[in-house]
Formats: C-alpha cells, sequence, structure tokens
C-alpha cells in the first residue's frame, strides 16, 4: 500500500454495499406479494404460436388475438408455446411472462381499469415477431 | 513494429509474421473493420425505425437478420479482437518478455478469426446473437443458422487459444523482478478476463455443437416433446455470456487505469484495490447468469439467488470507479483526446452501472424485460464503457504504432459527437422501454411518444456515425500524413511514454 | 490488506452492525408478515412502478454525486485552474514507468 489513507474507500464501500442490500430486500419483498396469486383467480390459459396468441378461459371460450376480461376479476395466466419461444406481455398493467413449449408459466393480474390494452410479444420469435399483437377488453360487470 | 508506416515493409511480412506486435496490428485492422461493418448495420436499423412502417429495409426477415450479425460483429469480431490486440502489444512489454509464451499459437488464434468473420457475414443469421433454442432449431433457415453456428465454434476456439497464451504469458514469462502484484493493471485486466474465457467458454461451445446435432435432428436436447428443455439452452448459454460480458468490460477498464493516471500525473490511487477488485469481478460474474432469465419461469427461490448474485458484481465495479476518481484528485488533468473519451467512459460506466442494479430487482424485470431498457442499458456498457475505452487507448497507443500524431482537433471532435451522441441514443432507449417497445422488432404501431422517440434516438445514432466517420479519415489521414510524434512524450505530460516504443521485432529489418 | 486497528475505524463498523440489526429485524416482521390480507388484490401496476421509481430516485441522487464529483475534479484539476500546481510525482521519474 503506497501510505496514502484507504479509509474514504472502505466508508464508500460501506454505503454501496448498504444501498445495494436495500435495493435486494426491497425487491425480494415485492416479488414474494406479486407472486402470491390469490385463490380465487379465474384460470386463463394463454398459448403463443408463430405469431398470435390464443386464451382460453375456465368455461372453454376460446379467443384468438383477443382477450375479454371483467373489471375487479383476478385472473391467473397460465402461458405456454406451442413451438418457439415467446413472451406474453400486457404492458399497460405490467404483466409479462414468457411462452416455452414444454412449460407452463403463471402471472396473474386484476384489470382495475376498463378500456382495451395492447397484447404484445416480447421475446424474438422470427419473421412476424414485431407484429404479434392482440388486444385486451376489460369490460365492466354490469 | 513501430513507425511501420515510416519504414513499410511488404504485407505479407506482417501477415506471416509470429511477432506479437505484429499480431497485435492485425488484430486491431480486423476489429476496426468489424466496428465499421456492425455500425454501418446500426445506421441502417436506425433509419428503418424513424418511421413505423418499413422504410428502408425490404421486409423484417432482412431487418432480424441485419440486428443478429450486427450484436454478433460488434462483440465478437469488434471488442474481443480489439483487447486481444491492445493486449498483444502491451502484455509482454509490461511484463517484460521478448514475445507472447507460444507465438505461433498466437497467430494461429488470430487467423481463425477471419473464416469465422466470413462465415457470420455470408451466412447472415436471423435468430439474434443468443440463438435461443427452439427457434434456433425448429425455425432459423439454414445455411445461414449452420454457418453462424460453424462461425462462432471458431471463435470460441481462437478465444480460449488466446486466453490460454495470455495465461501463459503473464503467470509463466514475466520478469523474475517483477512480482505478479506489481504488475501493471492493464496487464491484471487481461489475466482475469482470460482466466474467465478458460472457464466459461467451453460450456458455450457445447451449447453450439448441442443446437448444431438438435438442427441436423440426429438430438433432440432442446426438444421438449421428447424430454429435452429449451430453458437448458438458457442457462448455458448465459453461463458463458454473462461471465463473458465482463471479459469484454474488463480490458476497458485496464485501458482506463493506463489512460487516468497517466493524464492526471498520478499513479494509481490504489494498485492493489484495483487488482482486488478484478479478481472479485472475475469470481462472482459467475454467479449471476440467469438474472437474464427471471421472465422463463423460474422459481422465487432462483430469482433471489440470482439477484443476489448480480448485486454482488457491483462492489467490485463500485471501486473501479472509487479508483479512477481518486486517482484524478489532486492531479494536473490534462485533457487530450485519450483522457476526453476516458471520463466520458466512466460517466456511462456508472450510469449503465446504476441502471443495471434498478434492472435487477426481479419485479422490475416484469416492466424492462426484453424491452428497449435492455437494449439501452447494454448498450451502454458496450459502446458508453467499452468502445469508449477502446476509443480512448486507440488514440493513446497511436503515436505509439505509428510514430505520427493523430488529429487533436478531430479527435476531440469524435469524442464530442459520440458522447452526445450515445447519451440520446441510449438514454432515450431506457424510456422508450418504460413505455413499453420491444427490442428486436422491425415495425411498431404508430404511437406518437414511440415516434418521436424513436426519431431522436436515428438522429442521436446519426451523430455517433458522423463521429465515426471523421474518425476513420482522421487514423488513415494520420497515420500516413500526420505530424511526426516526440516519442519520448507525445502529449507533452513531462515523463517518459510509459513503456518502451522499440519493442524489438525480429522481423522488422531497419 | 485492510487493517480496522484504527480506533475509530473500528467503531464505525460496530455502528454499521448495530444500524443494520436495529433496521434489519423490523422490516423483515413487516416484510414477512405482508400479503396475508385476504379479499384486497394487490395491483401489480402501482407496487411495480412504485419501487421503480422509488429505486430511480436513489439512482438519480447518486449519480448527481458522482457525476457532480467528477465534473468538480475535471474544473478544479485541469491544468488551467489558477491553483494548478504540479503533483508531486512529476518530475521524479515515478511517473515514467
Amino acid at each position: 500500500m503506497s501510505g496514502h489513507s484507504h479509509w474514504p474507500e472502505w466508508i464508500y464501500i460501506g454505503v454501496v454495499v448498504a444501498l445495494l442490500v436495500w435495493v435486494g430486500a426491497e425487491a425480494w419483498n415485492l416479488e414474494r406479494l406479486v407472486e402470491h396469486v390469490p385463490e380465487d383467480a379465474k384460470v386463463i390459459k394463454v398459448t403463443g404460436q408463430q405469431w398470435f396468441w390464443t386464451f382460453e378461459h375456465e368455461d372453454g371460450t376460446k379467443e384468438v388475438g383477443e382477450l375479454h376480461v371483467k373489471k375487479g376479476v383476478p385472473y391467473k395466466f397460465e402461458v405456454t408455446s406451442t413451438d418457439v419461444i415467446h413472451s406474453f406481455n400486457i404492458h399497460d398493467y405490467v404483466v409479462l411472462m414468457d411462452a416455452v413449449p414444454g412449460r407452463i408459466n403463471i402471472v396473474w393480474f386484476v384489470p382495475f381499469d376498463e378500456g382495451e390494452f395492447p397484447i404484445q410479444c416480447r421475446e424474438y420469435c422470427g419473421l412476424i415477431h414485431y407484429n404479434m399483437r392482440g388486444t385486451l377488453y376489460v369490460e365492466d360487470d354490469a | 513494429m513501430v513507425l511501420e508506416l515510416q519504414k513499410p515493409r511488404p504485407i505479407w511480412y506482417i501477415m506471416f509474421s509470429t511477432h506479437h506486435t505484429d499480431i497485435g496490428l492485425l488484430y486491431m485492422i480486423l476489429s476496426l473493420s468489424a466496428l465499421f461493418m456492425g455500425g454501418a448495420l446500426a445506421l441502417a436499423i436506425r433509419l428503418e425505425l424513424f418511421f413505423p412502417g418499413a422504410q428502408i429495409i425490404a421486409d423484417s426477415m432482412t431487418f432480424n437478420r441485419m440486428f443478429t450479425v450486427h450484436g454478433t460483429t460488434l462483440i465478437f469480431l469488434f471488442i474481443l479482437p480489439f483487447a486481444s490486440g491492445i493486449g498483444n502489444y502491451l502484455v509482454p512489454i509490461m511484463i517484460r518478455y521478448k514475445d507472447m509464451a507460444y507465438p505461433k499459437l498466437n497467430a494461429i488464434a488470430f487467423w481463425m478469426i477471419p473464416p469465422a468473420f466470413a462465415l457470420v457475414w455470408l451466412g447472415f443469421a436471423d435468430f439474434t446473437w443468443n440463438a435461443y433454442a427452439p427457434y434456433s432449431v425448429i425455425s432459423a433457415p439454414g445455411p445461414a443458422a449452420d454457418m453462424w453456428i460453424f462461425g462462432l465454434k471458431i471463435l470460441g476456439v481462437s478465444s480460449i487459444l488466446g486466453a490460454i497464451n495470455f495465461v501463459v504469458t503473464i503467470l509463466k514469462c514475466k520478469h523474475p523482478d517483477l512480482p505478479l502484484s506489481k504488475a501493471p493493471l492493464l496487464a491484471w485486466s487481461f489475466l482475469t478476463s482470460s482466466l474467465i474465457i478458460l472457464v466459461a467458454m467451453p460450456t458455450f461451445a457445447a451449447a453450439l455443437l448441442m443446437l448444431l446435432t438438435d438442427r441436423l435432428g440426429v438430438s433432440r436436447f432442446f426438444d421438449p416433446a421428447v424430454g429435452g428443455d429449451p430453458i437448458a439452452y438458457q442457462h448455458l448459454f448465459w453461463f458463458t455470456f454473462h461471465p463473458e460480458v465482463y471479459v469484454l468490460v474488463i480490458p476497458a477498464i485496464g485501458f482506463l487505469y493506463e489512460i487516468i493516471p497517466r493524464f492526471s500525473r498520478k499513479p494509481i490511487f490504489s494498485h492493489s484495490s484495483g487488482v482486488f477488485a478484478f479478481v472479485l469481478l472475475a469470481i462472482v460474474s459467475f454467479a449471476s447468469w440467469a438474472h437474464h432469465m427471471y421472465a422463463t419461469g423460474m422459481s422465487f427461490t432462483e430469482k433471489t439467488v440470482f439477484m443476489i448474485g448480480t448485486l454482488a458484481a457491483v462492489p467490485a465495479s463500485a471501486m473501479h470507479v472509487f479508483n479512477f476518481l481518486a486517482t484524478m484528485w489532486g492531479g494536473r488533468i490534462k485533457f487530450a483526446t485519450p483522457m476526453m473519451w476516458a471520463i466520458g467512459g466512466i460517466a456511462l460506466f456508472f450510469s449503465a452501472g446504476a441502471g443495471g442494479v434498478v434492472n435487477s430487482a426481479m419485479p422490475l424485470d416484469f416492466i424492462s424485460h426484453d424491452s428497449y431498457w435492455v437494449v439501452g442499458h447494454f448498450h451502454l456498457f458496450v459502446m458508453g464503457t467499452i468502445a469508449f475505452g477502446s476509443f480512448g487507448f486507440l488514440y493513446y497507443i497511436f503515436p505509439y504504432i505509428t510514430g505520427r500524431m493523430y488529429s487533436e482537433k478531430w479527435g476531440i471532435a469524435h469524442f464530442v459527437l459520440s458522447f452526445v451522441g450515445a447519451v440520446m441514443v441510449f438514454f432515450t432507449q431506457h424510456v422508450l422501454g418504460l413505455y413499453g417497445m420491444p427490442r428486436r422488432v422491425f415495425d411498431y404501431p404508430p404511437i406518437p411518444e414511440w415516434i418521436a422517440m424513436n426519431q431522436f434516438i436515428t438522429i442521436g445514432a446519426m451523430l455517433l456515425g458522423i463521429g465515426a466517420a471523421i474518425f476513420l479519415v482522421n487514423i488513415i489521414y494520420s497515420s500516413a500524413k500526420g505530424k511526426p510524434a516526440n516519442m519520448d512524450d507525445p502529449w507533452g505530460l513531462g515523463g517518459k511514454y510509459y513503456y518502451p516504443y522499440e519493442a524489438k521485432n525480429p522481423h522488422h529489418s531497419h | 490488506m485492510v487493517t480496522t486497528k484504527h480506533p475509530v475505524m473500528r467503531n464505525i463498523i460496530g455502528l454499521f452492525i448495530v444500524l443494520s440489526i436495529l433496521i434489519i429485524m423490523p422490516s423483515l416482521q413487516y416484510a414477512l408478515a405482508q400479503g396475508d390480507e385476504a379479499g384486497e388484490y394487490l395491483d401489480r401496476r402501482v407496487v411495480i412502478w412504485n419501487l421503480f421509481f422509488r429505486m430511480m430516485t436513489v439512482a438519480f441522487v447518486i449519480g448527481a454525486v458522482v457525476s457532480g464529483t467528477l465534473i468538480w475534479l475535471i474544473w478544479r484539476f485541469r491544468e488551467s485552474h489558477p491553483k494548478a500546481t504540479p503533483t508531486k510525482y512529476e518530475g521524479t521519474g515515478a511517473l515514467d514507468e
């Protein structure tokens, strides 16, 4: 060591580590909450394939490229794919989950606001990846 | 090697040479060619995205091929060979040996790259530089995909051979009077990054073979129908390529460790903390690979483990930033071109790192995953840190290679355009990601915010392009017609050039 | 390489340990108690963007400190600064290595 003090460096490292612990703890806590699926959530099976989305509701009705849900009801998406990897994304509701062939991945949400929201594919899946889009319609129950 | 252009030799003398400075020169020429080719693709991509709809690129397949080759070229054919070029030049001199440990192996490692370059460019594959299965197995058209796989295979072997050479040179050939702990930090950066390559690269080599046999139909490693798993490919890929991003960035940090003390007219604040941070980074680089895969359906526990591993890499990077700033503190700083690049590099390195910390928080992946946020984030590293460090070092070593001075005025113009351009492009890309634009798209819906940001980014990219054009003219003109440099002290810093410029090249007859 | 023989340094490390226990324990208890309520659904938009903006606030504050330091260093230690003096290493040969 070349004689000068290393004090400031250790305090600096202490601050950095403390901040990282804070980031990690906050993230850990929130992720735990976000992954906690409500028990009364309705299941929607989401299937990605080149280059469209298919949705199957609990009552067996199927939709292609469009998804109609009720406001205020929790939904649990079971996301999978039949060909390559896609990524199911409703950006306005911060819903995102990869659709992986051979796996069923789970993500849930509650649509709190009525309206139309774009659904898109976030994982590169080939020729028409850029236009693998759909629409989420949130409707009032009444 | 020095004064090459003043006392020219026939080109084949250089091509068939095994001397470390000749091979270093070849590496650098190849890597700069790749930089301009890959950069041209980036400009085309940006022009295409200036408006929604098709502009200059005919169809999405061409677009997909272009960003695939853009990424592959700049990572494997610009950043890595550029670092190898500098390492070849300076590592033997820094550890005071006459050459690399295995000169012929060194030449072989270099000459494996041009065929791989040709395979990647003639094939022009479309499955992104990740080549995720099962897209790369069942959907990517051949022979482009197969050519890419063979190209990367060759590059991987070349990279392993180069790494062996650096490790042996530094550990076994250094001068007995020079303790390893006192070896310059640039040499340390090559030692640590080479060790990472040796541990990480074989995994990707295996993954490429599995991909190839899957494509040929003789195996079904990644096919879920028969019990394979596409996610296994991602684990193999990122086990190599997360450490690999540290392989890319560590030599760039080494470049900054060379430039900053020199132009601050002070020694490095703490040599030992630099060494410690390199070694720490090399170890923790293996603990974070699956943070690229939060969205693939990993369990909460897996995500937590990899988030902690990711955060653990931050203190080491923070130590480097501290070291840079503390070195400048109390110095007398000369703002010549290399120092400008180094300072810009520190600022963007910090921004990239801070964005990375935010990114590593698991729930935020639902916002940022595979959006333009990610594109902005890693470009701040590869362009803002690595390329900035590399440009700075190229200006720094320019008098050493050519015996001539580059144009300071145009060097600074290159820096200013690139810095403004990089901030415009990569910071805006973060915001565009927050607005939900996915990456790797040929076209996007006409949402006003998306259009405005894409246009702003394209303008920034054009500034980067103008800077690169200035750079090209500057280095070509200055190496032929530039003012002869004062070889003892090219920047008037009041000290000798760091390393003896009379590198003894037995093939260079005077 | 680091010695904690310095008494003030030792005190600071001790203080950090005490503080971290004081902060971490209650927040862990608080964290583990959350999310058990029934009937109320989490709005993932709100909680995730909230976390994002809190972290960005901290990131920008740190960014201001780091870039402020960098800009101050550039301004103060430039060659043309009125108080610029040669560093103690100049002319000693210490920089020739």
